[in-house]
């Protein structure tokens, strides 16, 4: 299911290339990763053997950047082609929007590839999804090799529907893109129409969405530039058209969902990442209002070094010497503590100097404070 | 077909937020995560700037998804709680509701007890949260993704799909 995510502007859509193994869905990633901007793309993760092949999937996070004011985000994953990975492959495809079957074209792979294709609509219907009202791209992989099968050949055997298919070399680069576009073309298109076809209410739910789309992100966007939670909030607000056949469809998923699939997750998937309001909160420093396009690596060494840091600087590092005080003192003394380790934040080094002046107090005084601390406490 | 998406407007991420920044001042984590089941990531608070958060919730999702697997071969629906320890951070993740996954990352400034206790009281707020978006959506996709999304996104899509 596409995302949606109001406060950090975000449409996030799920994209997995399914097919069998050796036929070049990580090879597909791999190109696209390779060939477009570093600040539209995240980090390629692959989860793979030693000998480089699909363990459990590939992730790559593609961000095309904003359209309508909303952040258009695709995470496209691979799926393990070997047969013996269907338990895993079949976690893939939880929550997918929208389906790419890379087959191998050579006529010796023909079988792999059907049986595949069989597995896939197998898989797929445990989750309660039906490939034919799922966008959904045929790619014919190797055209590059020599005596490899034709589009109308492949087309035959695989494609009775008549979806979108595409020749393709995934090393060369050929058709990769093509059929990238083409499932990002379908994804967004059934995400506006809401569910197409087997949504009851689509032209209902279509007809006014021009308007207030147009109105909010003409609103939205200066807005989302500078800080997105603020203004979104009276963005959000508009869409408060009454969606009943949502709530319908859920009930039906959670019907023709098996349980070990459980995929009533499907009635939404709500995403923010924005926060500035409580990013603030919690961590002052942290969260920069406007969302970087790029990522950032993981894990950064600066926040290792400031963690030593806080350890050292910690209020209870400071607890013994600062027995010296009277009795009410403590009390004082815990309150700061308990505020500056409060925050998980660069700031807890910055506050707890404030502390220092109580291990100015001289030794002998110490221990007569600890007592009348200890007894006068009690 | 699952092909809905349920929409969380400002109103509800501000909730969720508030109860996560509580959780993680009184347990003193570093940071939390909470994602989707899918692997989309929803809502995130303290110390993440230096995260890949995007791809952390892809992997976390993933990681959840194949323990429950495990857990349905050894006969138990789902395992709601999974701990990850290292030697400087942790992780852990536990089930929110039937949907998201709560995932807190902390050091050694506090215990895996503490951890527990807060994520615990703080999924059972959140799930009533989720509950209440369930009960009452309030628009759709449709909001968001006018007619010409499609068609500009394809725009931008030649402009970088540039072989």
């Amino acid at each position: 299911m596409v995302s949606i995510n109001y406060s950090s502007r975000e449409v996030c859509c799920k994209i997995v290339y399914y097919g069998p193994g050796l036929s070049g869905k990580t090879t597909n990633l791999q190109y696209v990763h390779a060939k477009i901007p570093g600040t539209t793309r995240g980090d390629l993760i692959s989860l793979a053997t030693e000998a480089d092949r699909t363990l459990y999937f590939d992730f790559l996070p593609i961000n095309i950047g904003t359209i309508n004011g909303f952040a258009a985000k695709f995470q496209l994953y691979t799926v393990p082609g070997q047969v013996y990975y269907n338990a895993t492959r079949k976690l893939v495809l939880r929550g997918v929007d929208g389906v790419v079957f890379v087959a191998d074209a050579q006529p010796d792979k023909m079988d792999e590839n059907i049986d595949s294709l069989a597995n896939l609509d197998e898989n797929l219907a445990e989750y309660g999804y039906d490939l034919k009202s799922m966008p959904f791209v045929l790619q014919y992989n190797k055209c590059d090799l020599p005596n490899v099968m034709t589009l109308e050949q492949m087309d035959a055997k695989l494609n009775p529907t008549g979806v979108p298919s595409f020749m393709s070399s995934a090393t060369e680069g050929t058709g990769v893109f093509d059929t990238l576009k083409m499932i990002i073309k379908l994804v967004l298109d059934k995400a506006k129409s809401g569910g197409g076809p087997a949504r009851p209410n689509a032209s209902a739910a279509s007809a006014p969405s021009p308007g207030s789309s147009v109105s909010a992100s003409s609103s939205a966007a200066p807005a989302q530039s500078v800080a997105s939670a603020p203004t979104a909030t009276s963005v959000a607000t508009p869409p408060q058209q009454p969606d009943a056949p949502e709530v319908v469809r859920e009930e039906v998923h959670q019907v023709g969902t098996p349980a070990s699939a459980g995929t009533p997750v499907s009635a939404g998937t709500p995403v923010s990442a924005g926060t500035p309001a409580s990013a603030v909160e919690s961590a002052p420093v942290s969260e920069p209002a406007s969302e970087p396009e790029q990522y950032r690596p993981y894990p950064g060494s600066q926040s290792q070094k400031i963690d030593v840091k806080d350890k050292k600087i910690t209020p209870a590092a400071f607890t013994p010497a600062g027995d010296n005080i009277d009795s009410e003192t403590p009390l004082e003394k815990k309150v700061v503590s308990e505020d500056t380790t409060g925050e998980t934040s660069e700031t807890d080094s910055l506050k707890s100097p404030i502390m220092a002046p109580s291990l100015k107090k001289t030794a002998p005084r110490k221990k007569r404070g600890f007592l009348k601390r200890l007894f006068g406490v009690r | 077909m699952a092909d809905d998406s349920l929409v969380i407007y400002e109103e509800e991420i501000q909730q969720l937020e508030s109860l996560i920044s509580k959780m993680l001042k009184g347990c003193e984590a570093k940071c939390a995560l909470l994602v989707d089941k899918d692997g989309h990531l929803i809502t995130r608070q303290g110390f993440t700037h230096s995260l890949d958060t995007t791809a952390l919730a892809a992997l976390l999702a993933g990681s959840f998804a194949s323990t429950k697997e495990i857990a349905r071969l050894v006969g138990e629906p789902e395992f709601s709680i999974l701990f990850h320890q290292g030697k400087k951070d942790n992780i852990h993740m536990s089930l929110v509701g039937d949907r998201s996954i709560l995932v807190v990352i902390f050091d050694d400034r506090t215990t895996i007890g503490m951890v527990r206790l807060y994520a615990r009281e703080t999924s059972v707020e959140l799930t009533k949260i989720f509950e209440q978006i369930k009960e009452n959506p309030k628009g759709g996709a449709s909001t968001a993704i006018s007619d010409d999304f499609a068609n500009m996104a394809q725009d931008k899509l030649d402009d970088i799909f540039q072989d």
